[in-house]
């Protein structure tokens, strides 16, 4: 809320010049707790000096982190499906959600788009290892991670309470990984980015899970005789507390 | 209902979970097996990545072998030297397993591997059990009773090194306890199963070990290489899941008595055809999986190549 009333001062103190964009997010940190489910942040925003509704475009890009990826291919050998050609991606994110006015098609063009890397259709590797063509390999990047909800392209989705007044809900799926995230405020005007804002969002495990996942990492010995020790000892309990006599 | 599985990085139902240890558990007690061979598949069924799939389910036949053990213990019968010498062969199997899952997850083949070997070793074993407990029980009903004494074959006889083996009342070369260790490690590494029912018919066929202490020894034998494996995986797969482990281990200790109540009252060669059809089928749903066509002929992991 308060990002919001700084947004509105924003709005009314600057000086008068072109449109431009003021945003905000819910929250700037998700924090992974036991019971996480996944959530909704709210991206919200204004214009300033705002012109007409008409031929004006918001889009809204929520960016994970990049992650190294790796698509596999399968082949029928001798009667039984192996997996034969890969190919290696770099600099895809782990994580993208896109909310605009209307589809990405009709805001500009395609190289605009290309440019911001706005739209599925725009993600490019920065680094392919593949001997094959590539292209069926990112599709199905796009395709597992829109089935797994990581990937989502929302158009029609932004919420306008004035005509500078907008903001949209970005569903944070279960399966989101921890890292950096960039929410993206593009606002369009006949095709032309005229403004850009850009915020960190930070997703982290909390208390047990960071502890835990953190041993597993930097004390994978300790962590490994623990789980050991664990279940040595419930084996343990279990036979003494439950034995029937003999 | 929901929990976050810190290195598996997803959420599961824990109900489904304590579900999946209690009936594993449930039918490790009734057959006196770990239950590692249906662990690791359902939880891949369930959508657990299978590194973290094989290696946390050593955890749960950890648990249901510990318990087992002491029950064993208690009668004395462990053959303690018979079970050391094996484990020399398991830490040799378990280091080269690892190193064979860090490679085949490097190749793309892990999911691949850990299926086959599945599929070769539950369809033998579960069609050599299925033979066996129909002859049994044919020879039941005809009143015949069948004289399954194993014959010592030469060779084992004549392989150098030998030692004594007091409580197995044994006098034999350690390589063959050995090779089995090792072959047994190098599976619990890659399919993640303690390898009873690799042990217990190795022990009595191959080794003739007395049957009363098969069983204690096994068990010794199973609680180390699974330990072991468990610290392996977690130092240089960084996969096994503390949250996962837990939650199996308590459905699992939990179901493993109820299942000894119950077996107790089953007859053996009764027991041995179930176990065999559930082996069978689990091998048979493996396969299936293996030849079937694919929905999406691409798959995807988030991992540097």
């Amino acid at each position: 809320m308060r990002r919001a009333l700084f947004a509105l001062l924003l709005v009314i103190a600057w000086p008068a010049k072109a449109e431009d964009l003021v945003s905000g997010i819910s929250q700037d940190l998700i924090q992974i707790t036991s019971n996480y489910t996944g959530t909704q942040i709210v991206v919200f925003g204004a214009i300033e000096r705002a012109e007409s509704a008409q031929g004006r475009d918001i889009v809204v890009v929520v960016r994970g982190p990049d992650e190294p990826m790796t698509v596999r291919r399968r082949d029928r050998v001798a009667g039984v499906w192996v997996n034969r050609d890969a190919a290696h991606f770099e600099g895809l994110p782990a994580y993208y959600y896109l909310a605009a006015t209307q589809p990405v098609s009709r805001i500009a063009s395609r190289d605009t788009l290309a440019r911001y890397e706005i739209g599925l259709d725009q993600l490019k590797p920065s680094a392919i290892g593949s001997h094959h063509d590539p292209e069926p390999f990112r599709q199905a990047v796009i395709r597992h991670l829109r089935q797994s909800r990581l990937y989502a392209e929302s158009p029609g989705s932004i919420d306008f309470y004035s005509e500078s007044l907008f903001s949209t809900r970005v569903p944070v799926p279960a399966g989101v990984i921890r890292g950096q995230y960039n929410v993206e405020v593009y606002l369009f005007r006949g095709g032309q980015m005229v403004s850009a804002q850009s915020t960190p969002l930070f997703v982290d495990a909390s208390g047990l899970e960071r502890r835990l996942s953190n041993a597993a990492h930097d004390a994978p010995f300790v962590y490994g005789l623990a789980c050991v020790l664990m279940a040595m000892l419930l084996g343990w309990i279990s036979s003494v507390l439950l034995q029937r006599p003999a | 209902m929901e929990i976050y599985l810190p290195v598996a990085e997803m959420s599961v139902n824990w109900l489904v979970i304590i579900a999946l240890g209690l009936g594993v558990g449930f039918l490790s007690g009734m057959f006196g097996v770990g239950g590692g061979f249906l662990m690791t598949p359902l939880l891949v069924f369930i959508g657990i990545p299978s590194t973290v799939a094989v290696a946390t389910t050593l955890s749960h036949v950890t648990a249901s072998s510990m318990s087992g053990a002491l029950t064993q213990w208690r009668k004395r019968a462990i053959d303690f030297t018979m079970a050391g010498v094996m484990l020399a062969g398991g830490i040799l199997g378990t280091l080269c397993g690892v190193w064979l899952v860090a490679l085949m997850r490097r190749q793309g083949q892990m999911d691949l591997i850990v299926s086959l070997t599945y599929v070769i070793m539950l369809g033998t074993i579960g069609i050599i059990m299925l033979r066996e407990s129909l002859a049994t029980l044919r020879a039941y009903r005809s009143g015949v009773t069948v004289s399954s004494r194993p014959v010592h074959r030469g060779w084992i006889q004549a392989l150098p090194f030998k030692m004594r083996f007091r409580q197995s009342r044994l006098y034999i070369s350690v390589i063959p306890p050995v090779a089995i260790g090792f072959a047994v490690g190098a599976l619990s590494a890659v399919m993640g199963i303690g390898g009873g029912f690799i042990i217990v018919p190795a022990m009595i066929y191959i080794l003739r070990m007395p049957t009363n202490v098969v069983m204690g020894t096994s068990l010794v034998q199973i609680i180390a290489v699974t330990a072991i494996t468990t610290l392996l995986q977690a130092t240089s797969n960084y996969a096994v899941d503390i949250i996962l482990a837990g939650l199996l281990v308590v459905g699992g200790v939990v179901g493993a008595q109820l299942g000894v109540t119950v077996g107790a009252r089953l007859r053996g060669e009764q027991l041995r055809l179930l176990l065999a059809l559930i082996v069978l089928a689990v091998g048979g749903g493996l396969a299936w999986q293996l030849v079937a066509r694919p929905a999406d002929f691409y798959s995807l992991s988030l991992e540097a190549p």
